[in-house]
This record gives C-alpha cells, sequence and structure tokens, in this order.
C-alpha cells in the first residue's frame, strides 16, 4: 500500500518535471565555442553560431545617397579608425589585462539591440571588474534613427545611455524639442546640454568612426558586439558571452592593439 | 529591366523580392493594374506590418522614376503577433505578397514601373534592406495566372472594412493604463488577435483577449505601454484566422466587463446561487466519502469520551471545526487566485479555447475517473496522514480548528476528484465566483460539524458506513466520466478530430499503465509521465490554423440572358464583373458596394445584383465585356427600364455615381 502511495506523488513529480523539461531542455542543450579567424581587420576573429548571418552585403544604412562631401567624410573615417582600431572600439574604457572590453553597436529601431543593451549594462554592473561596455550607436533606417542614435550619444556623455534605451523600451523617440526636453527631465540630465551636444562635431564624429568600424568588421545589422578581439553577430547567450570573456582574459586580448 | 508579370529577383540570406503584375499587358481602356510585392523570408526572419508594434519599421516603396503611373496604394494583408524577448510586434513571416492598387496616369498606354523598397527584416539581428524593383508593362492584354491567384490569396487576408465584415468593432475605451477594445461576431471567434493603430507614440504590450463560451463576444484589453494626453483617431484590425476586420470604433466611456467563460453570459444572481448550491450539495455529499466518514467518526468519538464537556465548549468545539473546513477551502481559493493572477501576468490561456488547458482538463477528469471506479487509487503517503491524525487529537479550540483543517486535508484522496474539477474549472471563472465556489463547497463539507453544534442529538443521525457508499462513489465517477467526455468534444471542436483522438488514446494508456503492474521500481512513473508530457506537447503543435468561413451574399449570379427579362418586369440590374485578384474590384467593393447607403439600395426589391466572377476564364464574361468595348476589370454597368443599354460606371466606383446611376436607370416612378 505504501509503495503505492509513494509512487502516486512520484508519479504527479515525473510528470511536471518532464513537461518542465519539454519546455526548457532545448535551451540548455551546451552551445559550442566556435571561432573562425578574419581576414580583416588581422587579429580579430567572429563567433559562429547555428545561424548564419553571412550572404549580405555588408551593411551601408539607407536611403544614404552620398554627395561628393559624406563620402570623402566617410573615406576620412574609415581611415582614421583603421589606424586605431582598438581606440576606435574602445577608446576612453579603462581596461587592464583581466578587464574585457565589449563594443556594443545598436540601433533604436532593432528589437533584439534593447535585450543585448540591457544585458550588457547588468552583466557590466554585476562583473564591474572583469568587463566594460563601450556603447557604439549604428542607425539604420534614415532620419529618425539618426536623431535617436544622437540623443543616445548624448545622453551618453552625461553617463545617462543605459537610461536613455530602457526609456525608449516604453515609449518612441520623437524628434521634437517638447520631446527631447521631456526626456532630460525623466533622465535627469541637462536639457539645454543634450540639445547642444547632438549638434556637436564630436558627436557627428563619433557616429561616423562607428559606422566606419561597421563597414571594417562587415556588420551587416545590429546588434553586433566585440568581445576583446572576438566579433559576434546577432543573438548570444549570457554564458557564450562569459565564455568568450573568459577566453581572451586567458589569451590576451591586447594583442590585437597595436598599429596596424 | 524585365519585360514579363515579373520582375527579377532580389535576394540574400535573408529575403527574396520581386514586383509581380497580375496583367501582362495594359488592356484598352484599362486604367488599373493589379501588382504585388512578394516577398519570401528566410527561416526565423520577420518582415513588418504598416504598424510595427513596439519597434520595427513597415515596408516602403517610393516610385520615382515611373512612367505612367498617377498613384500606387500597397493593401496591408492582416498581421500576424510575433512575440520575441517580451516585444510585440506585428508581421510577417515566411512569405507575404503585399497587393498593389496601382492607378494610371492614361488609361490603355504602357507602364514603367521603377519601385525602390526599402524593407527592414529582423531575426536575431536587424538587417536594412535598400533595393530597385523595374517591370516595364506595355500595352496588350493577358493575365498572368500564376501572379493572379498569388496576390488573390493575400487580397483575400486584407482586412475588410466594417460594413463587409462578419466581425463588428464594437467600443474601444481608454483607462487605467490599457485599452479596453470589445468586438462581436454571428460566426464564433476561434483564435482572435487584436491589433490596434493609434499612431507612433502609442505602443501596446500583449493583450489579454477573452471570448464567452459562445465564442461570439470578444473582450480585450491591451496594456499601454507609451501614451500622449492627446488621443489621436484610433483605428482596430480584429483577425481571427483567415478573416479580419479594420474598422474605427467610437470611443465610449464605460470600461467593459470581461466575459466569464463558463456561461454564455455574466453570471446574474440567480446563476450564482445555483452554482454555489451545486457546490454546497457537494461539499455534503464529501462527507459520506470513504475517507472522510472516519474523520467524522474520530471527531465524534473524541467529543463522546470527553462526555463532561460543558455543552457551549462542545457547540464552539464543533464551529470552530467547520471554520478549520472553511479556512482549507479559503486556502484553496486563494491558490488560485494567485495562480490566476500569475496566469494572466505569464499569459496562460486559461480558457475553453485553449487545446493545451483543455487537455490537460480532460486528463485530469480521467484519470480521477477512474480512481474513482476504483481502478487505482491516489493516496497520501501515510507518514503525512499518521502526523495529520497525531497532531488532531490536541485539546482545545486549536485542536478542534485543526481537526476541521484536517478532515479536509485527509479527504483529499476521495475528494481530490471533485476538489480538482473545482479548481481547473474556477481557473478560468471570475475571482467572485472562484470565493463564493469554495466557500459553499467548505459549507457543505463542514454541514455535519454545524448541526453537532447547533443540536448536538443529531448524531443520531448519522449513516452507517456500508455498501451504499460505494454506490455514491461510482454515481460521482460518472459525473466526472460525463465532464470529461464533453470536455474532449470541445477540444475536438478547437483542434480538430485528430487531436482529439490522440488525447484519448494517450489517457486510456495513462490509465492503463496506471493500473498494471510493470516489471521495474520506477518503469510505471517513466511510462506515465512519458504519455502525460506527450499529450500536453500534442495539442500545441498538431492544432491546425482555423479554416474559412463563408459569408452570405446577396447577389445572384450573372446570367446575360436574364438581363432584358428583369428589365421588362421593371427592375434594375447592377452587373458587377469582378475577380479575386483584381485589388480595384475589392476597393470597391470594400468601399462603396458593401457600404451603407449602397448596400441597403443593391438589397432593395426593386434591384437585382448580379456578380460575375472572372477569376478564372470564362468566355461568356470575355465577350459581354467586349461586347461593351471593355477588356478589363472592373466593370460595373446598371440597367434599367429607363436604361435598357446600361449605364457603364467608371472603374473607380463612388456611391453617389452608383446611386445616380440606379435612379437613373429606375422608373420614374420608383425614384
Amino acid at each position: 500500500m505504501d509503495t503505492k502511495k509513494r509512487s502516486t506523488l512520484l508519479t504527479i513529480g515525473a510528470i511536471l518535471a518532464g513537461y518542465t523539461a519539454l519546455r526548457t531542455v532545448p535551451s540548455l542543450l551546451p552551445e559550442r565555442l566556435e571561432l573562425v579567424p578574419l581576414d580583416t581587420p588581422i587579429g580579430f576573429r567572429k563567433y559562429v553560431a547555428g545561424e548564419t548571418s553571412g550572404g549580405f552585403d555588408p551593411f551601408v544604412g539607407l536611403g544614404n545617397v552620398d554627395s561628393a562631401e559624406a563620402t570623402a567624410r566617410k573615406a576620412a573615417a574609415l581611415k582614421r579608425v583603421s589606424e586605431d582600431i582598438c581606440g576606435a572600439l574602445y577608446g576612453g574604457l579603462e581596461t587592464t589585462a583581466s578587464k574585457i572590453p565589449m563594443a556594443s553597436f545598436s540601433d533604436y529601431y532593432c528589437p533584439f539591440c534593447r535585450v543585448q543593451t540591457k544585458r550588457l549594462a547588468d552583466m557590466s554592473q554585476e562583473m564591474d571588474d572583469e568587463v566594460v561596455v563601450a556603447w557604439h550607436e549604428l542607425p539604420l533606417l534614415g532620419d529618425s534613427s539618426n536623431l535617436a542614435a544622437k540623443a543616445a550619444l548624448a545622453a551618453k556623455r552625461q553617463g545617462a545611455y543605459v537610461a536613455f534605451h530602457e526609456r525608449l523600451m516604453k515609449s518612441p523617440f520623437q524628434a521634437t524639442p517638447e520631446y527631447l526636453r521631456r526626456l532630460s527631465d525623466d533622465l535627469g540630465v541637462d536639457g539645454t546640454q543634450l540639445v547642444a551636444d547632438m549638434e556637436s562635431a564630436e558627436i557627428a564624429q563619433e557616429l561616423e568612426n562607428s559606422a566606419a568600424l561597421a563597414r571594417v568588421f562587415a556588420f551587416v545589422g545590429t546588434p553586433a558586439l566585440v568581445i576583446g578581439r572576438t566579433v559576434v553577430q546577432g543573438q548570444i547567450s549570457d554564458k557564450m558571452i562569459g565564455q568568450i570573456v573568459e577566453l581572451e582574459r586567458e589569451e590576451g586580448w591586447g594583442v590585437v592593439c597595436v598599429s596596424v | 529591366m524585365s519585360v514579363a508579370a515579373s520582375t527579377d529577383t532580389y535576394e540574400n540570406t535573408a529575403i527574396s523580392a520581386r514586383l509581380i503584375s497580375v496583367e501582362n499587358g495594359v488592356a484598352t481602356n484599362s486604367g488599373t493594374l493589379s501588382l504585388g510585392l512578394d516577398i519570401k523570408l528566410a527561416e526565423g526572419w520577420k518582415a513588418y506590418w504598416r504598424s510595427p508594434g513596439e519597434v520595427g519599421l513597415p515596408p516602403e516603396i517610393s516610385w520615382d522614376g515611373s512612367t505612367n503611373l498617377a498613384t500606387a496604394q500597397i493593401l496591408w494583408p492582416a498581421p500576424e503577433r510575433f512575440t520575441a524577448f517580451g516585444i510585440e510586434n506585428f508581421g510577417y513571416n515566411k512569405r507575404v505578397v503585399l497587393p498593389i492598387q496601382a492607378v494610371l496616369e492614361t488609361a490603355g498606354q504602357a507602364v514603367e514601373l521603377q519601385a525602390g523598397v526599402t524593407l527592414l527584416t529582423c531575426s536575431t539581428v536587424c538587417v536594412p534592406h535598400d533595393f530597385n524593383l523595374a517591370l516595364t508593362i506595355p500595352a496588350g492584354a493577358g493575365i498572368d495566372a500564376a501572379s493572379a491567384a498569388l496576390i488573390s490569396e493575400f487580397a483575400e487576408r486584407v482586412p475588410l472594412g466594417p460594413d463587409a465584415a462578419d466581425i463588428e468593432v464594437e467600443t474601444a475605451v481608454i483607462a487605467d493604463g490599457a485599452l479596453y477594445v470589445t468586438a462581436r461576431s454571428a460566426n464564433a471567434f476561434v483564435n482572435p488577435d487584436v491589433f490596434p493603430e493609434m499612431g507612433p507614440t502609442f505602443t501596446f504590450g500583449k493583450p489579454d483577449i477573452r471570448t464567452n463560451s459562445a465564442g461570439t463576444e470578444l473582450w480585450a484589453k491591451l496594456p499601454l505601454l507609451a501614451s500622449e494626453e492627446q488621443l489621436p483617431l484610433l483605428q482596430v484590425t480584429v483577425t481571427d484566422g483567415s478573416r479580419a476586420v479594420t474598422a474605427m470604433p467610437e470611443w465610449s466611456n464605460t470600461v467593459p466587463d470581461a466575459p466569464f467563460e463558463l456561461v454564455a453570459n455574466l453570471p446574474d444572481l440567480a446563476q450564482i446561487l445555483a452554482i454555489a448550491a451545486f457546490a454546497f450539495l457537494g461539499g455534503l455529499i464529501l462527507n459520506v466519502m470513504p475517507c472522510v466518514l472516519p474523520v467524522l467518526s474520530i471527531k465524534l468519538t473524541s467529543v463522546l469520551n470527553h462526555g463532561d464537556k460543558p455543552s457551549h465548549e462542545v457547540r464552539n468545539g464543533f464551529l470552530m471545526s467547520a471554520l478549520g473546513v472553511l479556512v482549507f477551502m479559503w486556502v484553496l481559493s486563494a491558490g488560485i487566485l494567485v495562480l490566476q493572477s500569475v496566469g494572466i501576468t505569464v499569459g496562460w490561456g486559461l480558457q475553453f479555447q485553449n487545446p493545451v488547458f483543455l487537455t490537460i482538463m480532460f486528463l485530469v477528469l480521467t484519470v480521477f475517473a477512474a480512481n474513482l471506479f476504483g481502478i487505482f487509487e491516489i493516496s497520501l503517503p501515510s507518514g503525512l496522514q499518521s502526523r495529520l491524525a497525531r497532531s488532531s487529537v490536541r485539546d482545545g479550540y486549536i485542536g478542534d480548528f485543526a481537526t476541521g483543517a484536517f478532515a479536509a486535508v485527509l479527504a483529499t484522496p476521495c475528494s481530490a476528484p471533485f476538489l480538482g474539477t473545482a479548481v481547473a474549472f474556477a481557473l478560468s471563472g471570475r475571482p467572485i465566483d472562484v470565493i463564493i465556489v469554495f466557500t459553499a463547497l467548505g459549507l457543505g463539507l463542514s454541514l455535519p460539524y454545524l448541526l453537532f453544534a447547533w443540536k448536538p442529538g443529531m448524531v443520531r443521525l448519522l449513516p452507517k458506513p456500508g455498501r451504499w457508499m460505494l454506490v455514491v462513489k461510482w454515481v460521482l465517477a460518472g459525473l466526472l466520466a460525463g465532464t470529461a467526455i464533453w470536455l474532449l468534444w470541445v477540444l475536438m471542436g478547437v483542434s480538430g478530430v485528430r487531436v482529439a483522438v490522440s488525447v484519448l488514446v494517450l489517457a486510456v494508456l495513462f490509465v492503463l499503465f496506471a493500473t498494471i503492474q510493470l516489471p521495474g521500481r520506477y518503469t510505471r512513473t517513466a511510462a506515465l509521465a512519458a504519455v502525460a508530457v506527450l499529450s500536453l506537447a500534442l495539442p500545441g503543435t498538431l492544432t491546425p490554423p482555423p479554416t474559412i468561413k463563408e459569408i452570405g451574399q446577396d447577389w445572384v449570379t450573372f446570367d446575360r440572358s436574364e438581363i432584358p427579362r428583369l428589365i421588362s418586369q421593371g427592375q434594375t440590374v447592377f452587373v458587377d464583373v469582378t475577380a479575386d485578384w483584381c485589388l480595384t474590384c475589392k476597393a470597391n467593393k470594400t468601399l462603396v458596394l458593401d457600404r451603407v447607403p449602397v448596400v441597403d439600395r443593391l438589397r432593395d426589391e426593386k434591384v437585382v445584383a448580379m456578380q460575375a466572377d472572372w477569376t478564372r476564364p470564362n468566355p461568356d464574361i470575355s465577350r459581354y465585356l467586349e461586347a461593351h468595348n471593355r477588356f478589363g476589370i472592373p466593370f460595373n454597368i446598371v440597367y434599367g427600364p429607363n436604361a435598357p443599354d446600361g449605364i457603364i460606371l467608371s472603374e473607380v466606383l463612388t456611391s453617389d455615381a452608383v446611386l445616380n446611376a440606379l435612379d437613373a436607370a429606375a422608373l420614374a416612378t420608383d425614384k
């Protein structure tokens, strides 16, 4: 009798466990850390996930009919970042041999970018002596994408980059002065400064540098991520990021950061 | 530059796209073209609807550089909802053809199309595409059947206008940070979804969509993620399988109540009382179950052993026991309310249209019914039982209270079938119903204690345990089995025969495995678990999408020889030559013919509305068109006693033009 009773509970438990497993196991299967060296830039390599993101023309952005001046600016930016890729990727970060830098490239219109931004922000807080993040904007689609990118970078100057992105998760970006004022109040940043920064030459150059980096690394879209010297395009699990960070620490990511 | 009904294909890893045209040539006098942007999306990639949801961008087409093109309008097929990373998006996957209704500057002349397409596609990466598709359509004739079929298929998915659809969007109201929408349809909703559009500054979270049990009333609550003070115009698209409507409901002031899923309408007082009465009766019956009666006896014995207690203490003791039972029931209902609120936030569709929920319910009921029939037994571990029994012999009111609570707990092996069923049904009810039902159950179960508290002499009336208890048990088992059969029937309606039969077979297997002795210690457990998990995984994967529903029409089939006869009888005849692939015809139908006032006028007994369907080649219709020197459609003409040769209407209809032609063709007395 007693065994029967036990087996009833056991069965109910097994059913619950089985169903839970059915729902969760696929995400628990081990992933392989597969890295393929890149031809250019030398020393960098690409994380190859199950899903290929190859086969695209490298991303150039939409609706950009380039004037001669713009073409020249692009060429200048490309030259600038090629001379110092690490500087362009991780400029201004305080890195050490054990503190791995990450460069996150995102666009306001891309759903998964929001997720990546949030995750990297959390990660850099939890492991603040192990990783540090440089935020890049890669506006994909025309004017409002560009404006949102400028606002994000201006917010970054006042230490509110992640807050800005979190705010954009709740409400769409509008390119109006009233909206920017309200946004500044919500983020607790100086609105006048924000608007001035948005139009500044530095931010224009920052955007040009990020776009040039995207060309250097042949990104096809957003989000993109560079961890040390490993390039990641698209989705990657936290666990895998952790593994790559570990690997970069062991191998010493700094080897690529010599002038090419 | 391609000269065919289709352009070359733009192709990369995420998409392949081309521009197609139904017409291989621009027919004489023809001023419109039916085009389509055909987009195939690779596995995992999505493109966006005209309103992308929380983020994303809709496709755009610039026609700069085209010649002889006046306007080109994209018709948006009803979108699907994608929820990824907690973000709600509306769009398309696998394949979509965006039908494009083009109007020419000069009818009958060649057209050069230059479509500059910008398109955002996302999987876990967002990749923008910017490409140009060029198509030249010369003057001439001919229909590309493959393109026609493809464009028709997707034109069918473009939501209808409010007057043409069988779904009526009724009200919309914004209250406490959410948008509420209600809709009704004579054809029951199977798998409805709601897509509100209020401009770029309003975004919405995951909707809570419920229908009443008949499926004819829909209630939706969409949390507002972002909003403005100023309310813009609201446009709501409601989809249900292959049918969809886009409407602009009036803002209302009252927040609609969510339907209660178990009964057709919100239960009124009489219904609640009836439910409570049943629950009370159920609780009372539980008292004579084989494992409840002994507990009652223990309690009575302990009272009789303390015969020297003052009577008010005995009374209070019984009252405390009754309270114990009730508290157990309240704990249970609190658990249900917590589960419900979790379910709503997690987005379980705990409704009787959800195949997984139905399957769980069916399995639970089948197992319980088998258990009551004595096929196998469900029981509490003996350790727990003896511990409970030990602690219930404590003295004082605490002990009495514990006795009541433990009576309820100890009764679970016999009462589980009913409590389990009640819990499952309550999960899809309103909080107030849950509380009422479980309180009534508790009152029924504790009635003996209450009676003894009132008149201790009643103890004599207690029935003696015996074989009759088995009969009660069997009757109840029959009831459960009946409920299980009903659920299976509902499941068959939701998921089809295949799923229902599979689930039934698995349930029988489950009972079988539970009954027979299997070799090995854990084989039985493993077998049972495997069967249960398999049956839970089935309905989600096997449920076919809801099928299309036929909608009745007020049209008669075109018969050319009938026209003169009808005119001679003083009737007015309106002829509409149409085809599934003709976008202008669809627009005419949606914007004019299916709308008040024209639709009422066409239903008039003096008017006969005739439809000629040219979707597939039909020489009769072709000759009829040629007779009027027309080679393309839409073609609309009105005959009447005053216009025996007919009044030809322009390709793009207006209500006034149709009504005026009908008036002009009719007899003077009918005007």
